[in-house]
């Protein structure tokens, strides 16, 4: 399993970015996330596309997170 | 033994897949096909940086808003609501894709890939300021020098501006991109577009100047599952090895036939021309993304050597093999019927849409209450979305329950086009007609213009325990 850094990082990076998108979309197509603001009552009040990129970012780091586990566990234990 | 076995192979399937980079340095091509790939670029690049500037009405033609999480393109407005029309969409991009990959192989990286596309326009900036081929390797070959440095420092500014100017395009697709513009100018851009202004720009940089060929090989999916679009009747540039074969250098005048050669010269330029840096005579490579540039360039040498053309070029391994080609097969047919077929129903689907849409919230603070009379009342909060491009007047029924009566019955909501009403609904009935404690009302807006304009909505009436 030993590839080189990089290429690790793109196999994490890249396929949970192109999820990221999928889910982005999905998410907001559904809620309205000045309305959740709302509902929530508390959190920041972002501007524009602020709820957006952090949405998008958010679902980009749970999937790396779950790239880099599903990864970690391919690796024979000792 | 066993394993030792097995881990040798992977890691050398690994050191095969992801062996070390090298530069690749295409060759510039001239001919047919680099003439319709250019063509091309210049056409898709001049979409995606003039579209934004369109204005349609008095907005921008196409528009991405997403704070008023409304989709402008050109006549059409799309709503949240509308998120399946976008997946249909995707759906018909994909099977268009495949359709074509079938029958032409891999068209679309070579010609319209926006990695190509980008890429291409890199690579003319660098052939622009660091020249031919020779002149760039021997420059990265030689020690670094204040001219090589002048060189390397213009290259990546172009570049760099070339990506601001692409990061600020995308971003005026989702932020009116004259008062982007303006707010660039005066420095007084919001930071969230300040931010996706640097990262996509970053990530074309990074695609177009520094990954390029490795972007299809290692990341792009389309190149991973192509080939399994592919048949023997779909077309791929190839060398024609029979005739090819034996292959050596010459002179132009000899006849190759007497000295016992093929038409190959054995120019290698075929390898240079080549973006992804493969030898097209070693036979069909995954790696190879269809761009035709060696059939452009071998069709040069063919010709200054006085022979026939196409020893590389577009064909299907039936084709090679001596069979016919057939462009009707079963894999094709079932594409293009699953292609009319979401085509058809997306157009199906707009045509039916009806321009409203009703909401209907529970509150959420109380389950229900009783009021001074003994009766009981639930409270909704109505949204009336307008999606017409009209003004229009409604009415509100509720039915399910034998006499409720409501708090909006004989009112007229008024909503302009591209408006949504928030109002609130008292709903009342006698708890003698409640025959559960949750019972299912039905709320039906119709428009008082145009009666064909109806959207339903059901919800949930609470009421006491009943045993
Ligand atoms: S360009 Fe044509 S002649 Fe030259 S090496 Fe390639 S196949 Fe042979
Ligand atoms: S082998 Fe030919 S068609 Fe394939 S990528 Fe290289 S130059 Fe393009």
């Amino acid at each position: 399993m030993e590839k080189k850094k990089p290429h690790k990082a793109i196999a994490i990076l890249w396929p949970s970015f192109m999820v990221a998108v999928v889910a982005t979309g999905i998410f907001f197509s559904t809620f309205d996330p000045v309305e959740i603001y709302h509902i929530s009552g508390d959190g920041f009040e972002l501007s524009g596309l602020g709820h957006y990129t952090i949405g998008f970012f958010s679902f980009w780091l749970l999937g790396a997170v779950n790239g880099f586990l599903a990864l970690y566990f391919l690796k024979p234990c000792e | 033994m066993d394993k030792k076995l097995k881990k040798g192979k992977s890691q050398e399937l690994e050191s095969e897949v992801y062996k070390k980079h090298t530069k690749v340095y295409p060759r510039e091509v001239h001919g047919l096909f680099a003439r319709l790939r250019v063509t091309g670029v210049v056409t898709l690049l001049g979409i995606y940086y003039l579209i934004p500037w369109f204005t349609w009405g008095d907005r921008q033609a196409v528009l991405f808003d997403l704070p008023a999480r409304k989709f402008y393109i050109f006549d059409w407005v799309f709503w949240p609501q509308d998120f399946i029309y976008l997946a249909l969409l995707l759906a018909i991009a994909a099977f268009a894709l495949f359709f074509f990959t079938a029958i032409a192989g891999r068209l679309w990286c070579g010609y319209a890939c926006p990695q190509t596309v980008w890429t291409e326009a890199f690579l003319w900036i660098e052939r622009k300021v660091e020249g031919s081929r020779q002149q760039q390797i021997k420059r990265d070959k030689a020690p670094w020098t204040s001219d090589k440095i002048k060189v390397k420092a213009t290259k990546h500014s172009l570049w760099v501006l070339f990506s601001l100017i692409t990061g600020f395009v995308f971003v005026g697709y989702f932020t009116p991109i004259r008062e982007l513009a303006a707010g660039i100018v005066t420095f007084q851009l919001g930071v969230w577009e300040w931010f996706w202004l640097f990262f996509y720009g970053f990530a074309t940089y990074g695609n177009a100047g520094w990954m390029r060929e490795q972007v299809c090989m290692y990341m792009c999916p389309y190149a991973r599952f192509q080939s399994a679009m592919f048949d023997k009747d779909t077309l791929v540039v190839a060398y024609d090895k029979e005739r090819g074969e034996p292959r050596g250098g010459r002179k132009r005048t000899i006849d190759p036939a007497e000295k016992g050669l093929g038409s190959c010269v054995d120019c290698n330029l075929c390898v240079q021309v080549c973006p992804t840096g493969i030898d097209i005579r070693n036979g069909l490579q995954y790696e190879c993304i269809g761009c035709a540039a060696c059939i452009d360039v071998c069709n040069d040498v063919m010709d200054k050597m006085g022979y026939e053309p196409n020893l590389v070029r577009y064909t299907t391994e039936h084709r090679d093999d001596g069979h016919e080609t057939h462009i009707l097969r079963p894999r094709i047919v079932v594409y293009a019927v699953l292609l009319l077929v979401i085509t058809g129903s997306i157009f199906f689907k707009i045509a039916t849409r009806i321009p409203l849409e009703l909401d209907v919230i529970r509150d959420r603070n109380a389950l229900y209450r009783e009021t001074p009379e003994g009766l009981v009342a639930n409270i909704y909060t109505l949204k009336v979305i307008n999606m017409d491009e009209e003004r229009h007047s409604y009415r509100l029924r509720v039915d399910g329950l034998e006499g409720l009566t409501h708090a909006l019955d004989g009112k007229v909501l008024e909503v302009k086009s591209g408006e949504v009403l928030d109002v609130t609904e008292d709903v009342v009935v006698d708890p003698i007609n409640l025959k559960k404690t949750s019972s299912e009302i039905i709320f039906t807006l119709e428009s008082i213009e145009n009666p064909e304009l109806v959207s339903e909505q059901k919800s949930r009436f609470l009421g006491p325990l009943i045993r």
